[in-house]
C-alpha cells in the first residue's frame, strides 16, 4: 500500500531494490538504469575505511587498527575494526587504504573567522560585546583552516580590554553562519594581564584584579536574581546586556576563556574566577612561566589551551618580566604536563600563527619535551579542546552520535610532513586535494 | 697562518676590476676541483706532524648527503678534512700505534662513539642572520663565542649564506688543541652572489642595459686578448660604464640573485637569463609553480619558503598566488630548490617553528606538498652549496670535503629529532648535553653521556678495566650515603 501511495525516490528506489531480488531479468528490461537504482546520495550512508583511526575518546582505547566509519546524516553512526563492522546494504564506500582518520581539529583561540573589529576598547570591560557580528563564513583563512584539518573554532576577541566580549564555537567548513555556529556564546573573553595595560593611559594588575573581581561579582549577584526570579522567588530583573553572559557562565553553559599568561596571572585567573568566583574557566595561553600553576590549576580542575608561544627563553626582558631561571629553554606544555596536568591543548591564536598550523603547535609541545606516548598530541588538538570548552557531546573524537568531522591523514597529524587528503565536516566532504587545488 | 687556496680564488675573483691584471687574463671560473685534489695531494704527502689532528665518528648510520647510507659506519678525518668513511677504517691511535703515548705518536685523535645516531653532512643555511657577527667582513665581525651561534649548531646548521657571503660557525672551543682562533676560516666565500631587479619597469630598463654593456664589454675583451698578442700596443677596452658585477655573473664567476614572487617576473627572469646565458637564483618564487617549466628550462635555482603566502591576484584568469606544491612543482621541472625559514635569525620570544633554529620544520612542509625526501634533505645541504660556490667543501659528506656534521638521535627532517653533537672542521663544537638550552629534554641514556674519547698517553683498551673501578668506587659512594 505504501509503495503505491509514497513516491519518494528513497522508496522508489527500494523498491526497486526488491524488485531486483526477486526478478533481475525482468526488473533491468524494465528499467534500463537499475543498476544505478541506488538510494540517492543525500540518503544514503558512507563508510570510511582506513588503516588506522586515532579516534581519542576521553577515556578508553585511542585507536583501532583497520577502522570502518559508518556516517549517515552527518553523524557516526558506527565505528569499529573492519572485522566487526558490517557495511549495510547501498552505502558509499569511501576505502583510504594506507591512511589514517582522526576527529577534525579544535582551536579555541582563534580571530579568523571574520573581520577584525574584535578589540573594540571604547570601554576596559565589555563582557556584552559578540564576535559573532564580525563572522564571514568562507573566508580564506578558513577555507586553509579545513585544509589544515581545523574543523571548529572559538572566534573571540582580542585582548585589548579586560573583558572582550563573547566569542562563538562554529565549524569552519560551511557556508551560512547558522550551519556554522556550534554554540552562542561560545565563551566570555577576559584578558588578565599582558595587554590589556595599553588602554586609556594604562592600567596595571592589580586595577585589573579588582575589574575583574567587580564585574563578576556583580555579574554573579544579577544571575542569581535571573535564578531567584524563574523558581518564582522574586521579581523579574532588569535585563542588562552586559551581564547576560555572566548568567550563562552562572548556569555553566558557557565557559570563561582566559588571555593568562606568567605565574602571577594564571595563578590571579585560578584564585579569583575558578576559586572566588566559581566559574567555569579555562587557561587560554599560559605561557611563559604560567606551568607553574599547573598543580593548582589541576586540582581546581581547570584546563590548560597553551600557544601560540611553545616556549619559555628567559632572555633579556623576559628574565625581568616572568622572574624565570636563564638556563634552559622549557618547553611550555611539557612544564605543565611534568606538574601532573592532563588537560593540556593547544592554540594558535590564529593569525599569530596561521589557523592551518594549529598541528603544527602540538610538534612544537613534543620537540620541546612534550610526552606523546598516549597520543596526548592528537588528544590536546581535539578531544581535550571539545571537553574544555562543553562541546565534547558533538566533536573532538571518533564516537558513534558525534557530529562526522573526519580527517583522512597520511600519518602523525603533528608532523608537517603529514598532509591532509579529505576532509568532512557534518559528513560533508567540504576539502579534496585531488579534486580542487591541495591549499595546504 | 696560510691562505688557503679557494679564499685565493675567491679574493682574485673579487680584485677581477681592482687591481689584478694577471687574474684578468682569463675568465675561466675558478675550477675548485682541481684545486681541492692538488691540495689533498699535497696533505696526503705530509708526514703527521704535533699539530696533526684525527678525529673520527664511529658505529653512526652515515647519510653521506650523495644517496648513500651507510650502517654503523667510520668515519674519519685529519686536520679538519674527511680521510675516509666506511668500514674497517684504521683510526690512527687506536688501531695503531695505540700503546705509544700521543707525545711520541706525533699527532691527536678523538674518536666519538655515535653508535646508534645518525650523521649527516652539516646543514648549509642559504640565508640566515645574526648566527655570526654582524656582517661586513666576518673576519673583523665575528663573535665566536655568541649565543646565537651555539643555537645554530645545535638547530643543525654548520654553514650558511650572510650577506652576500657563504660562512662557516666556527665556535671557539678552548680544548687546548687549538689555542688560536682561524678567523680566516670562518668565510667560505665572500661574494656569491649579487643583487638583480626585475620589479620594476625601470629596473628592467636598467637590467637588460646592464647585461647589454657587459656582454659587449666581455667581446670586446675577448677580442682583444687575443688580438694583443699580435699587436702589443693595442689598447685594452674601456670599462666605462660597464658593471663588474653583471660582468663577473655573465663569466660563471657569482650568481645574480632576484627578488621575485609574480608570474610575470619570473616569466622575464627566466627569458632574459636564457637570452644572456646565467643561472638565474630566484628568491621567493611564491607563483613559480605556475611557470615552473619554463624556470626549469632557464636553469634556475629558487630560495622557497614553504609556508610564506602570497593570494593570487584576482584580475589575472590565469593560475596564480602561492602554493604549497610550490617546492614540489618546481623540483619536478628541474629546478633545483634551497629552503630558508620565515625568520632568518634566532627568535627566542617563545614562538616556535618559523625561525632559523627549525629549519628541517619549514623542509617538512616542503615535503607536505610532495616534495620528495632525498630533494628535501638536498635543499638545506647540497643545493645551497652549490648555489653559493662551496659545495667542493661543504654539504657532502665525502673524501677530502671539510668535515661539517651532525649527529642526531633520529631522522633529520622529524620535529622530535635533536643535534647532539655539531662538528666542524673535524672539532666538537656543540654538544647538546653540554650546554644549557636543551640538555633537559630527553636526555642521552646515561652510557652515551661521554662518549668522546681523547686518544692520549696510557689511554687504550685497558681504560674498560678502569671503567670498572670506577664503578665500584661509585657504587661504594652510594652505599655511604645511603647509611648518612
Amino acid at each position: 500500500m505504501r509503495l503505491l501511495t509514497d513516491t519518494t525516490s528513497k522508496l522508489l528506489a527500494g523498491a526497486c531494490a526488491i524488485a531486483l531480488g526477486v526478478a533481475p531479468s525482468f526488473a533491468s528490461e524494465a528499467e534500463p538504469s537499475a543498476a544505478t537504482a541506488e538510494p540517492p546520495a543525500a540518503d544514503r550512508g558512507m563508510a570510511i575505511k582506513a588503516r588506522k583511526a586515532l579516534t581519542v575518546p576521553l577515556e578508553g582505547e585511542q585507536y583501532i587498527d583497520n577502522a570502518v566509519v559508518l556516517v549517515k546524516d552527518g553523524k557516526i553512526e558506527a565505528i569499529g575494526p573492519a572485522a566487526d563492522t558490517a557495511i549495510p546494504l547501498g552505502y558509499e564506500v569511501v576505502d583510504l587504504g594506507d591512511q589514517w582518520i582522526m576527529p577534525g581539529m579544535i582551536d579555541l583561540h582563534s580571530h579568523i573567522a571574520g573581520t577584525f573589529d574584535i578589540n573594540d576598547t571604547v570601554y576596559l570591560t565589555n563582557p556584552g560585546l559578540r564576535a559573532h557580528a564580525s563572522v564571514i563564513p568562507e573566508n580564506s583563512s578558513l577555507r586553509r583552516a579545513v585544509a589544515g584539518g581545523v574543523t571548529s573554532i572559538l572566534f573571540i576577541p582580542g585582548s585589548g580590554s579586560n573583558m572582550g566580549g563573547w566569542g562563538v564555537l562554529l565549524k569552519t567548513g560551511h557556508d551560512h553562519y547558522e550551519e556554522m555556529l556550534i554554540r552562542n556564546p561560545g565563551s566570555l573573553k577576559l584578558a588578565q594581564a599582558g595587554n590589556p595595560e595599553g588602554f586609556l593611559f594604562g592600567v596595571g594588575r592589580s586595577f585589573m584584579n579588582w575589574n575583574t573581581r567587580n564585574t563578576f561579582q556583580r555579574g554573579v549577584a544579577y544571575a542569581k536574581r535571573w535564578e531567584a526570579y524563574e523558581k518564582g522567588e522574586g521579581e523579574k530583573p532588569q535585563r542588562d546586556l552586559q551581564f547576560d553572559i555572566v548568567n550563562s557562565l552562572y548556569k555553566g553553559e558557557t565557559q570563561i576563556s582566559t588571555h593568562t599568561q606568567i605565574y602571577q596571572v594564571v595563578n590571579a585567573t585560578l584564585s579569583i574566577v575558578a576559586e572566588e568566583m566559581k566559574l567555569p574557566v579555562y587557561i587560554d595561553h599560559g605561557t611563559f612561566d604560567g606551568w607553574r600553576a599547573a598543580p593548582r590549576a589541576k586540582e581546581l580542575g581547570v584546563a590548560a589551551i597553551l600557544g601560540p608561544r611553545s616556549i619559555d627563553v628567559p632572555t633579556g626582558p623576559f628574565i625581568r618580566w616572568s622572574g624565570s631561571n636563564p638556563e634552559k629553554i622549557g618547553g611550555v606544555a611539557a612544564g605543565y604536563q611534568e606538574q601532573g596536568m592532563e588537560m593540556i591543548g593547544f592554540n594558535t591564536d590564529a593569525p599569530v600563527i596561521p589557523q592551518e598550523e594549529l598541528s603544527l603547535q602540538a610538534a612544537m609541545g613534543v620537540r620541546y619535551g612534550f610526552k606523546w606516548d598516549k597520543l596526548q598530541t592528537v588528544r590536546g588538538l581535539t578531544i581535550i579542546p571539545a571537553v574544555t570548552a562543553g562541546i565534547a557531546d558533538r566533536v573532538g573524537s571518533l564516537e558513534v552520535g558525534k557530529d562526522a568531522d573526519i580527517l583522512f591523514i597520511t600519518g602523525d597529524p603533528a608532523d608537517p610532513r603529514t598532509s591532509i587528503e579529505g576532509v568532512l565536516i557534518d559528513g560533508e566532504k567540504v576539502y579534496d586535494p585531488i579534486e580542487n587545488r591541495r591549499r595546504w | 697562518m696560510r691562505f688557503p687556496l679557494h679564499v685565493k680564488a675567491a679574493l682574485a675573483a673579487g680584485l677581477l676590476f681592482a687591481a689584478a691584471p694577471l687574474v684578468r687574463a682569463s675568465f675561466t671560473p675558478p675550477t675548485f676541483d682541481d684545486e681541492e685534489e692538488s691540495e689533498e695531494g699535497e696533505e696526503s704527502a705530509e708526514e703527521d706532524g704535533p699539530d696533526t689532528r684525527y678525529f673520527a665518528v664511529v658505529g653512526a648510520d652515515i647519510h653521506t648527503g650523495t644517496g648513500e647510507v651507510l650502517r654503523g659506519a667510520t668515519l674519519l678525518s685529519k686536520n679538519g678534512k674527511i680521510q675516509a668513511i666506511g668500514y674497517d677504517i684504521e683510526i690512527p691511535g687506536r688501531d695503531f700505534q695505540a700503546d705509544v703515548p700521543s707525545a711520541e705518536r706525533g699527532y691527536t685523535t678523538e674518536v666519538l662513539d655515535a653508535t646508534g645516531f645518525r650523521v649527516y653532512p652539516g646543514m648549509v643555511a642559504i640565508e640566515s642572520s645574526g648566527l655570526l657577527g654582524t656582517g661586513g667582513d666576518f673576519r673583523d665581525s665575528i663573535d665566536p663565542f655568541d649565543q646565537n651561534m651555539v643555537l645554530g649548531l645545535g638547530a643543525g646548521i654548520t654553514s650558511t649564506g650572510q650577506g652576500s657571503s657563504a660562512v662557516k660557525l666556527k665556535r671557539y672551543v678552548s680544548d687546548g688543541t687549538d689555542v688560536d682562533y682561524d678567523f680566516d676560516g670562518v668565510v667560505l666565500r665572500d661574494k656569491w652572489y649579487t643583487t638583480m631587479s626585475y620589479n620594476s619597469a625601470n629596473s628592467r630598463r636598467s637590467l637588460r642595459e646592464d647585461l647589454e654593456r657587459a656582454s659587449q664589454y666581455i667581446r670586446e675583451y675577448r677580442k682583444w686578448q687575443e688580438d694583443v698578442k699580435s699587436d702589443k700596443e693595442l689598447k685594452e677596452p674601456s670599462k666605462k660604464g660597464v658593471n663588474g658585477s653583471v660582468v663577473e655573473v655573465l663569466t660563471g664567476q657569482i650568481m645574480a640573485k632576484f627578488r621575485a614572487d609574480s608570474r610575470e617576473e619570473l616569466l622575464g627572469i627566466a627569458r632574459i637569463a636564457q637570452e644572456y646565458g646565467f643561472r638565474p637564483v630566484i628568491d621567493g618564487a611564491r607563483e613559480g609553480w605556475t611557470v615552473a617549466d619554463e624556470l626549469g628550462r632557464a636553469g634556475a635555482y629558487a630560495i622557497v619558503t614553504p609556508r610564506e603566502r602570497r593570494d593570487k591576484n584576482e584580475l589575472l584568469v590565469r593560475d596564480g598566488g602561492s602554493s604549497i606544491e610550490n617546492a614540489a612543482i618546481l623540483h619536478a621541472a628541474g629546478v633545483q630548490i634551497a629552503i630558508k625559514p620565515g625568520s632568518r635569525g634566532v627568535s627566542l620570544g617563545g614562538i616556535t617553528g618559523r625561525d632559523i633554529m627549525h629549519l628541517p620544520v619549514e623542509v617538512g612542509f616542503a615535503i607536505r606538498g610532495g616534495l620528495p625526501e632525498e630533494a628535501a634533505v638536498a635543499s638545506v645541504t647540497t643545493v645551497p652549496a652549490r648555489m653559493m660556490g662551496v659545495a667542493h667543501r661543504v654539504g657532502t659528506l665525502a673524501k677530502g670535503r671539510d668535515c661539517d656534521l651532525i649527529v642526531t638521535d633520529g631522522d633529520l627532517l622529524h620535529y622530535q629529532t635533536f643535534v647532539q653533537w655539531a662538528v666542524v672542521d673535524g672539532k666538537v663544537v656543540y654538544d647538546k648535553e653540554a650546554e644549557l638550552f636543551f640538555a633537559h629534554i630527553r636526555p642521552r641514556a646515561e652510557t652515551e653521556v661521554a662518549p668522546l674519547q681523547r686518544l692520549d698517553a696510557g689511554e687504550n683498551e685497558e681504560e674498560e678495566e678502569g671503567d670498572e673501578d670506577d664503578d665500584d668506587e661509585k657504587d661504594k659512594k652510594k652505599d655511604d650515603e645511603d647509611d648518612d
